[in-house]
Parts: structure tokens; sequence; C-alpha cells
């Protein structure tokens, strides 16, 4: 063999593949017909990079399995693109006593599950009833412990639960031991959707391969891990939707496989973007008018156990909040994020842009804070950090590393399996620092507040009040936010929370996440929803023929990509 | 022959036998079935519940016991992720591999035996030079790297294919087939032109090439009358090897391509430590090896009886 000729013709193979290969496509490929109203047809596509786990409403709590049962099912109550709560499968939003302990809702009539059955009362107290049922094993339960005779029910000491009581077919009643601003937010989560009780009797085990909700589609075939297809329900209740006649939602695609498919057009909605895809989405013109950047309502930060040294002192965690560069990391993140100084997210009530003592990047008082706590030098010795076993768990970690050098406490990364992580940060005197993060379950300040600082939430066990921060004054005001009726009144006292918060500084409050989304320019009615993680109810396809244009445009651009330099973009 | 055949039935029956044992004591051994199904955050009433209805607080040897006496009669058991029947889900799976593997068999064959003929003929010449370079970044370029590449410039940058996933119907599902069937067919179509090459121009010094020369037969039917049939006896031995490589290959293709084969299967059950599916798919795989093997062996043995009597 001529070893010498072989290494020229590869290396001249190799520069005609790399430099003769054209430019990946700059901007969407396809475009929509030009229709101002909605169209009913065509198949929207969609994706998650992980696997949807669940459809059983009463057992699935992560966002992927919600996507999907939100296609399928319908509360009484959800909310609107302002987190307004609105009335669903409830005729309106319902009636409240005076002493905020009972709730009276009003059923829409006519409204069936996909199996044909009328939806009632009674199916709206047998699936709650089902869903508390200890023997179920609902993740979802702690949020209907205000019920009134939930904790017999749940030893068995009842076959009902005496606060819920059919008044008759279409009326239903819901009574609290004390009263509670997030019982209705609690009766919007998925976890309270009424389902048919006959497929659950029937298939015990099995019940996401028989799924029949009320809502827009229907399941029609659900191959795990790879896809799920939904048709649509002719006969639901809230004409015209649904538009579209299929949905799939393609499971388990990574990030970089995604943006490939939605830049080829194969795609009809995007999120979750590596960081290039990011960069490139957010720099291209073309692409400006189909995508979306907004702040999630969650929070993270720099978590810090008030139960255990070094962080049982207060100065010591204050100069850890003044220590961490906020707008350094935000830089370091090519401003993937929204700095906060706060617990409470906005837009949730409490949240203020001008809250007394929030923690603010300030080195001087950070070191003033240090001599106050004792340690002018520093730390003596290194604190453990505990960080996610990934790569971005790594980088928010190191980031923590150099910014607390600067004023003397050494930081040692302890990467752990997430599993690991949730056991052991839960347990008290265990960790003393880690990183965190908390994702609303519904919008309102009380699911922040109440679990991850309040003392109740405090256990031996899977406490989610993973400082151990304990506080009376602060228990006090929470407990009296969670049943103030005044709204204003109820924002003052999260208010004063956040003020108290922001200064004992069980964490150090560092972001909200910004979540970028980038649709097809023939998906209209599409909106970012403040609650639900891409929520397609209102969607419809602008493409009639769709796959004749797909053809013609694919054949255009490969012949004029292949003229190499002539080739001027796809669009 | 029909000895031969048994024995070698026999030593693969054996080999899946081992093979599901070794797995499973290893998968049951390693990992929490009902953890796995129910996640980190699970209530212990959950799992144990699941735990007893599936079989899982007995001991691990009556489990195997039930697990082996389940396969005997045809019972993979259910997918731990959704309760499906295993073999339902492998069922709906099994097909699009196969077509995977007869696709990127055809392109080996095609490419491979066109390449080896073609550098055979104009051996020494520029033409072999740069198909025997192009054989060897075939066989050196690893799987994943290929397939990236193929993405990015035939799907990606020029459209000409989906960029991954299986269509529905059976022209889209082969157009959807066609681009992870090439990127899994690269390293045996250069194995393949490699071997035939070398093959055949040994053959076309022989002396009965010499003769069919001599008595005024065309260039082209000396090569492939005489040449390359009788290159072609160690091309069915390597198509039985090569069986094992496209198993092999075929998990990282279609993880490349997320083609929703065995392979992605495979890789899917390892990632949610789904047990049944592990169990199920590592069976087939190793069946399908053996039963391509042993097939190899056949046809060989039955081309060549110095094989089957024991004799190099």
């Amino acid at each position: 063999m001529h070893w010498t000729q072989t290494a020229k013709w590869a290396s001249t193979l190799a520069l005609v593949l790399l430099l003769g290969c054209p430019k990946p496509p700059d901007g969407p490929r396809f475009m929509g017909a030009g229709h101002n109203e909605a169209q009913h047809g065509g198949t929207f596509v969609f994706h998650h990079e992980s696997t949807v786990k669940s459809l059983d409403p009463h057992m699935a709590f992560d966002e992927l399995s919600n996507m999907a049962i939100k296609l399928m099912f319908d509360g009484l109550l959800d909310y609107d693109n302002e987190t307004n709560m609105v009335p669903m499968l409830a005729k309106s939003l319902p009636s409240i006593s005076d002493d905020g302990k009972t709730f009276i809702f009003e059923l829409r009539k006519g409204i069936r599950f996909h199996n044909g059955r009328a939806l009632t009362a009674h199916d709206v107290r047998w699936s709650m009833e089902h869903m508390l049922d200890p023997d179920v094993g609902s993740p979802g339960f702690t949020f209907y412990t205000q019920l009134q005779g939930v904790d017999a029910y749940r030893e068995k000491k009842t076959k009902h639960i005496s606060g819920i009581t059919v008044k008759d077919n279409y009326t239903i009643e819901f009574q609290l031991t004390e009263p509670d601003q997030t019982f209705l937010n609690a009766m919007a989560m998925t976890f309270a959707y009424p389902v048919p009780k006959e497929v659950y009797e029937k298939y015990p085990m099995a019940v996401s391969q028989h799924i029949f909700g009320t809502g827009a589609f229907k399941l029609q075939e659900w191959e795990s891990g790879v896809k799920l297809v939904f048709g649509r329900n002719k006969d639901y209740w809230d004409k015209p939707r649904p538009y579209p006649d299929t949905m799939v939602y393609l499971e388990n695609l990574t990030r970089d496989a995604a943006m490939m498919r939605f830049r080829n057009g194969e795609l009809d909605h995007a999120h979750r973007f590596a960081p290039a895809d990011y960069l490139f989405l957010k720099n291209s013109s073309k692409w400006a008018p189909y995508r979306a950047e907004y702040a999630d309502i969650n929070l993270w930060g720099v978590v810090m156990n008030c139960g255990m040294p070094p962080f049982n002192n207060v100065h010591l965690r204050r100069a850890v909040s003044f220590a961490l560069d906020r707008e350094g990391w935000k830089k370091a993140r090519n401003n993937r994020l929204r700095v906060t100084d706060q617990p409470i997210p906005p837009p949730l009530l409490g949240y203020d842009p001008e809250l007394k003592g929030r923690q603010t990047y300030d080195i001087a008082k950070a070191k003033e804070e240090m001599r106050l706590a004792g340690y002018p030098e520093g730390l003596p010795e290194e604190v453990d950090m505990w960080i996610g076993h990934g790569n971005t768990g790594r980088f928010y970690g190191e980031l923590t590393q150099q910014d607390l050098a600067k004023i003397g406490i050494k930081i040692r990364l302890k990467p752990v399996a997430f599993a690991l992580y949730l056991e052991e940060t839960g347990k008290p005197n265990r960790v003393p620092m880690m990183m965190s993060g908390w994702s609303q379950d519904f919008p309102d300040p009380a699911d922040f507040l109440d679990i991850l600082f309040h003392s109740r939430a405090i256990h031996e066990h899977d406490s989610e009040n993973r400082s151990f921060y304990r506080n009376p004054k602060l228990d006090a005001l929470l407990d009296k936010g969670r049943i103030e009726q005044d709204k204003e009144k109820r924002r003052v006292l999260y208010l004063r929370a956040s003020e108290i918060l922001a200064q004992d500084a069980p964490w150090a409050f560092m972001w909200n996440d910004l979540k970028t989304e980038a649709w097809q320019p023939y998906v209209k009615g599409y909106t970012p929803h403040p609650v639900w993680s891409e929520m397609y109810r209102d969607v419809w396809l602008d493409l009639p023929r769709r796959r004749i244009a797909q053809a013609a445009r694919r054949f255009k651009e490969s012949f004029f990509a292949l003229l190499g330099p002539l080739h001027k973009g796809n669009n | 022959m029909l000895r031969f055949i048994l024995k070698r039935v026999f030593w693969a029956l054996f080999v899946v036998f081992v093979v599901i044992s070794g797995v499973f004591f290893a998968v049951r051994g390693i990992g929490d079935p009902a953890r796995a199904r129910f996640g980190p955050q699970a209530q212990q009433s959950v799992l144990d519940a699941y735990r007893k209805q599936h079989g899982l607080d007995r001991p691990i040897v009556e489990q195997y016991l039930s697990y082996i006496g389940g396969v005997v009669q045809g019972d993979f058991g259910r997918a731990r992720q959704n309760d499906q029947p295993v073999v339902d889900v492998i069922g709906a799976r099994l097909p699009r591999t196969l077509l995977l593997g007869a696709m990127a068999m055809f392109f080996e064959l095609l490419i491979g035996l066109s390449v080896g003929i073609i550098a055979a003929s104009f051996r020494n010449s520029y033409l072999d030079t740069s198909l025997m370079a192009l054989s060897f970044v075939g066989i050196s370029a690893p799987t994943f790297l290929t397939g990236l590449l193929f993405l990015n410039w035939w799907a990606f940058r020029l459209g000409w294919f989906p960029v991954g996933g299986y269509g529905l119907g059976l022209w889209s599902s082969i157009y959807h087939t066609i681009l992870p069937a090439f990127t899994l067919a690269i390293f045996g179509a250069a194995t393949y032109a490699l071997l035939i090459r070398s093959e055949l121009i040994e053959k076309l010094f022989s002396d009965y090439v010499r003769t069919a020369r001599a008595k005024g037969l065309s260039p082209v039917r000396v090569i492939l009358a005489h040449g390359v049939r009788n290159a072609l006896l160690p091309v069915v031995t390597l198509m039985g090897l090569q069986l094992r490589t496209l198993v092999s290959g075929a998990i990282i293709t279609e993880a490349i391509f997320a083609y929703p084969g065995i392979g992605r299967l495979a890789w899917e059950s390892l990632n949610t430590w789904d047990d049944m599916m592990i169990l199920s798919v590592t069976t087939i795989s190793c069946a399908a090896v053996l039963i391509g093997n042993t097939l190899a062996d056949i046809a060989v043995a039955g081309l060549d009886p110095r094989v089957r009597l024991g004799h190099s």
C-alpha cells in the first residue's frame, strides 16, 4: 500500500467534505399560509428530553407528565395567562363562605369523559377520595390535608371524607378545617382532576394505559420512551377548541437533536436549548418573531444549614449572601438567568423590587459581617457544599468557590446523585451548605415560603426546609398569610416575611430561571404560560398544505445549498 | 451434517441460558426495580405494595426460577415503567431494528462488494489507492462520529433526510431508516471491501483464472464468473460475524438518530433501570448474534466439508 498517497487522498477527501458542506439553515424552513382565523387540522409535534412517567393525574408529579395530562384532562379550575384563576369544568369560580372555610362548586353540564360517560359531582368526590387514599400513594395528598376529615379517612376510620359533600349531580361542597388561601390553587393542580371511577377500578395498576379524561385530546398511542400520540376530542366542551387533529409528543430527544429537528422543520415547538443553540436563537433576527424569553416562577440559591456550625451564625450567612456576585454569575451564564435578591419570585404576591434589606452583592458589607461573625481572617476550615452530579451543579459550585474565597471561606464541592442529595439534605445536621432550587406547584407565595422556610417543614427525614431555619415570628407571619382573605393585607404579611428571610439569610437568594422557547412561523395561538410548561390549549396550525410546501422547499434549498458560494440562505 | 447442526444449536441455547442467568443476578443485585419504577421520593408503602405484587419480596433464587419459567413459556414479564408486556414493547421495536439491520446489510454488501471488486480490478492504480484509503477511513471512524457527521450534513444542513426518528407507513419508515442504516453500514462495507479485494486479487492470479483468460473470455466475465464467485466464501463467514457488529452498532446508531428500535430500547432501559427490559433486550441481542454465527457456521460447513469434519 502506498501510504503517502493514501494519506494524500484521505486528507483531500476530508477537506472536500468539510469545506464543501453547505451552511445550516439560519431561519425557519417553512412559513405559514397566511390565515388570520384559527384553522382546524394538522399535526402538531412537540418534545421533551426525558420520559413521561405517568399519565395518571393522581400520581404524576413532574412537568413532563403534566404536559401530557393537560392535553387529556381538565380540572375544575385553571389559570389564564396572567396567573388569574379561571373556571374550567366548574361553571364559575366557587362561592366561598364568609369564614373562608366552605367552597361550593357548580359543574358545567354536558361534559363527558373520553369513554362517553357524563361527568358528575360524584366523580369529583370519588376522584378526590381516590387520590387521598393512602393505598394509592399519591404524592399530591399533602396539598389537601386542610380538608375536613382527611386525617380520619387516611387512617381508615371513615369511608368518605366528611369535608366533601355532593349536593346534587352538578354541585359539590368542600369544607376546610380552617381558612386557606391556597385551597383553590390545590384544586387547580392535576391531582384534583376528575377521573372515571370505572377505569381505575378495572385497571388499578395500569391506569396510564387506559386513560380517559375530559380534556381536548384523547390518547391514541403511547410508546414509552418514544412518543405519545393524541387525537382530537370532537366532543370537547370548549368549542371550537382544540384545533390540531393530532398532537405528537416526542420523548427522550436530547437538546441537540431537538434543536436540529426544530431547525429542520420536523418539530413545531422547541425549548430547553443547549448554550450554543440558545445563543444562536437569541442572535438570530430570522427567529426573533418566533421566540420568547421569560422568567420562570422558581427560585435558586445557596442554602446554608442554620442548625449546624458554621452557618448557625447569622452574620456568617449574611456574609455569604453579600459576597456572591449575582450579576457576574448572570454574565457567566450568557444572561440566561434573572438575578434575584429575595425569596418570592415575581410576579407572585409579596415580591417587591425595593424590598427592605434585600440581598445584594457588596464585598465591604460581606467582610464586615465576617468580622461580626468572629472570623475577620476567614473561616479556619473548609466547608462542604453539596451540588448536583452534572456540569451545571459544578459550574455554580465553582462560582460559589471563587466568590466566597474573596472573604476567606473555602468551599469543598461534593457532587452527588440527585437521590442521595434529596435523602441526605432532608436530614438535620448532615449537610452544611448546598445549591438548591424550588419550582412552583402553584402561583402563590405560600408555595415557596411555607415549604422552604416554615419550621413545620422540618422533620427527621425528608425535610423540605433544607436550611433548617426556625423562626417563630416567621412561622406566625406565614400562618396568618395562608388564611388572610384580604389581598393587600396578605401582601404586607408576605412582604414582612421576605424581609426577615432576606436579612436572616438561610439562603443566599440568587436567581430565577429564564426560559426560552421557539416555535415555527406557522404555529399560531401559542403563548408561553406562566404556570404550566408548554400549554397547547389554543394552538392551531396555519399550514394546510404543509407536506407539499415542505417537499418543495426542501428540494429548492438542497439545490441551492449544493451551489455552495451562491447559496444565500434558506429564506 | 445434522449432528453438526444440532451441536451448534445446543451450544447456542446454552450460551443464551448462561447470559440470561448472569444478567438476571447482575441486574437484580445492583438495582431496586421498585425504586426505579417510582423514583427516589416514593413512599415506602407504595414501594412495599409494588414489591409484594410483583414478587420482588421473595428470595432472589425464587425470583430467578420464576423468571426462567416464564421465559421458557414465552412470558418475559411486564415493563417496569408503564406495565406493558415486555413482549409487546419488543414486538413494536424489533421490526424497526430488523429493517435497519436489513438495510444496513444491503448497503454493506452493495458498497463493500462493489468497492472491493473495482479496487481489485484496477489494483495499484490511483482509483484502487483512493478506494482503499476510503475503506481504511470507514474502518477507523467510530460510528458515533460518522453518525453525527452524516446527520449534520445530509439531514440538518442539506435537509435531504429527516434528522431522526421513525416514520409512519412503510415508505416514510424506509426514508427515515436510510441515514442510520448507511451509518451502520460504513464499518461493514469497508471490511467487505478490504476482504473481497485481497481475496479477489489472490484468485485472479490463480491457475484457473489464467486458463479462463487463455480461453479468450472477456475480462469482466473472468472477474465475475471465476474470480468473485470463488472469493465469496470468506464473505459468508464474515456476514455471520457482522451480525454481532450490527447488533452492537445499532445501540449507538439508534441513540444518535433517536431511532426507536431495540438498540434505543436497551439504552432507555439502562437509563431507567428497567430490569425486565434489560433482561429481554440482552437475551434478544445475544440470540441474534448466536443465530447469525450459527447460520454462518452451518453455511460454511455446507460449502466446505472440511469444516464440519473438524479440519482447519
